[in-house]
């Protein structure tokens, strides 16, 4: 069961919604509702992982319980973790999660690079690889979980004593899928009852019905009648062909993804839950440390507390080191959105950018420190654009090999780039180029229009809205293709 | 000029010479703006921060006390180092 299929559009989200409010206010009873249903919507996922979940749960939660109990009496700095104790249990339960990850998601990737490298040194290196299907969702779970155990460990936040509660905030469906990665902030949500509101509820289907659009409608029409049919034929058309391709695949990730976050925040908002905000504007961001402030903020503000944070700020030989930190933390950030060594290539081009962008804004500051007319430079409207254009090249272009399925696509595709391919365009109907058009307008109006409140009548607005839905439920059948980041 | 007010241009020179090109003082509204939220300081920028901090002062930050929220802010930032910071005399 995914957002987009009947079964949860016509039944499970109205069941499930009238037993969670239509019951008693406790928040006993909402979380067991919710909890039960979450259970019931990754069990459609596949009963063979739902067992992995259960136990998961249970050791994080207890060891969430041990890591509380562990700290010592308040000193002048409040409870500190005891010692070596609290410290193997930590690594113990993170260990756990990590394995459980790496066992689903990076076993037959191992596998798979210790047989090429057996092939390439003629070394009897082969290992059968495991196909075992990746849980939805592991990736994004898995972040919640370790930040939890960090947190309490550290003492930012108490141990979840109530384990209807942890479960709960641990399964909570609308942000199972490809989060906004949840963080402990978000338990004492799921302490209390929550009590109904018009706005939430107003809200929450807004931001749904956006997602929706700008998922099943733009970055499917920009997949199946642009990108999918370039990248399938990398290297063949012209360059034309190949920069449309991938500024259309900037735009379908981002409203895949921005898209299904939307949806879930609105879910979430539907049960009174106030998920993390995902994105802001990307693609205004005028430096490359900004777009990650802007792109999925949930993962890059994770990355950086419990990943660059740490390592930066120690006592290890690590400290102070920032280009090494970034780099790290940024593959880092490849590996984890997929099992491939072209996410790890993408992750440190990311990393090698923010490298590139650090020492030049040192330089720039050099320069004004021995001439301020230099800071006047930055200003001026030239010195913006440049930026931005700059910043945006680097992304669109670094999407390549995130998109492409293996290196020899991407070098295949970069090659169409730079113009060796004959044939100018795919064949596109003309409906497929409206819809194309369409789907770019509204983009363009997304971003035109941001944080604006439109003076629009609701008669009008009703309209426009039906207008969508009847445009959708003809060229976007429901339950059609799966969200990008969901496959990570 | 007192330990807090020592303290507080310290912070702004810094914030003026690595991120704001002489522009703190007016970029920095008041002493609760959040620094996060107002484009003052990234996370690569907090991070810097505590090692100029910890450098400067003497200073360990606790792990618990490692997040961008606590260091959000010139009031924040004043009092969490003020309260474990060796002034000289």
């Amino acid at each position: 069961m995914s957002f987009q299929s009947a079964l949860f559009l016509g039944v499970f989200l109205p069941a499930v919604l009238a037993l969670y409010w239509l019951g008693p206010r406790r928040a006993g009873w909402q979380n067991g509702t919710l909890l039960v249903a979450s259970w019931a919507f990754v069990w459609t996922w596949g009963p063979r992982l739902f067992p992995f979940l259960l136990l998961a749960t249970l050791v994080n939660y207890g060891a969430g319980l041990a890591l509380g109990a562990l700290r010592t009496e308040d000193g002048p700095e409040g409870a500190k973790p005891n010692g070596g104790g609290s410290r193997w249990l930590l690594a113990a339960a993170v260990a756990y999660d990590l394995g459980q990850l790496a066992l689903f998601k990076y076993l037959g990737f191992f596998a798979s690079t210790v047989s090429t490298v057996g092939g390439v040194l003629a070394l009897p290196l082969s290992i059968a690889a495991p196909s075992w299907a990746l849980p939805l969702g592991i990736s994004f779970w898995t972040l919640q979980q370790v930040g939890y155990l960090l947190d309490v460990h550290h003492g930012r936040v108490p141990a979840c004593r109530s384990l209807l509660s942890f479960a709960t905030f641990s399964s909570f469906f609308p942000q199972m899928q490809a989060g906004p990665v949840a963080r402990t902030d978000l338990i004492p949500q799921f302490v209390e009852a929550r009590r109904p509101s018009l706005d939430d509820l107003r809200t929450g289907a807004f931001r749904f019905f956006r997602g929706y659009v700008g998922r099943f409608l733009i970055a499917a029409v920009l997949g199946e009648k642009l990108v999918d049919p370039v990248f399938s034929r990398a290297g063949e058309l012209s360059a034309t062909a190949h920069w449309l391709a991938v500024l259309g695949y900037a735009g379908q990730v981002f409203c895949d993804f921005a898209g299904y976050t939307e949806m879930a925040i609105g879910v979430a908002l539907l049960f009174g839950i106030r998920l993390h905000e995902n994105f802001e504007y990307p693609f205004l961001a005028g430096n490359l440390m900004e777009f990650w402030k802007r792109w999925h903020m949930t993962l890059t503000n994770w990355l950086f507390d419990y990943i660059y944070s740490p390592l930066m700020t120690g006592s290890s030989w690590l400290r102070g080191r920032l280009d090494l930190g970034l780099f790290i933390t940024f593959l880092a950030s490849g590996l984890w959105h997929g099992a491939a060594w072209t996410f790890v290539l993408w992750g440190g081009l990311q990393g090698a950018g923010l490298v590139v962008q650090r020492h030049f804004d040192e330089a720039y500051r050099g320069l004004c420190r021995k001439d301020r007319t230099w800071v006047a430079r930055r200003k001026t409207r030239g010195y913006q654009i440049a930026a931005w254009a700059v910043t945006q090249a680097f992304f669109v272009v670094s999407l390549v090999p995130f998109r492409a399925a293996s290196f020899r696509e991407a070098a295949a595709f970069t090659s169409g780039l730079l113009g060796r391919g004959a044939v100018a365009m795919p064949r596109m109907g003309n409906t497929d180029l409206l819809n194309l058009l369409f789907c770019v307008s509204l983009l363009a109006g997304y971003y035109a229009l941001r944080g604006r409140r439109l003076a629009v009548p609701a008669v009008a607005r009703g309209v426009i809205y039906g207008l969508l839905v009847v445009y959708m439920a003809i060229f976007m059948p429901l339950a059609k293709g799966t969200f990008i980041y969901a496959q990570f | 000029m007192d330990d807090r007010g020592t303290l507080r241009k310290l912070i702004v020179d810094w914030l003026d010479d690595r991120y704001l090109f002489g522009d703190a003082a007016i970029l920095i509204k008041s002493e609760d703006m959040s620094f996060l939220e107002n484009g003052i300081l990234d996370s690569l920028g907090f991070v810097q921060l505590v090692l100029m901090l910890e450098d400067r002062y003497r200073i360990k930050i606790d792990r618990k006390h490692l997040t961008r929220a606590n260091f959000d802010s010139m009031n924040k930032i004043i009092s969490y180092v003020a309260a474990r910071a060796v002034f000289p005399s």
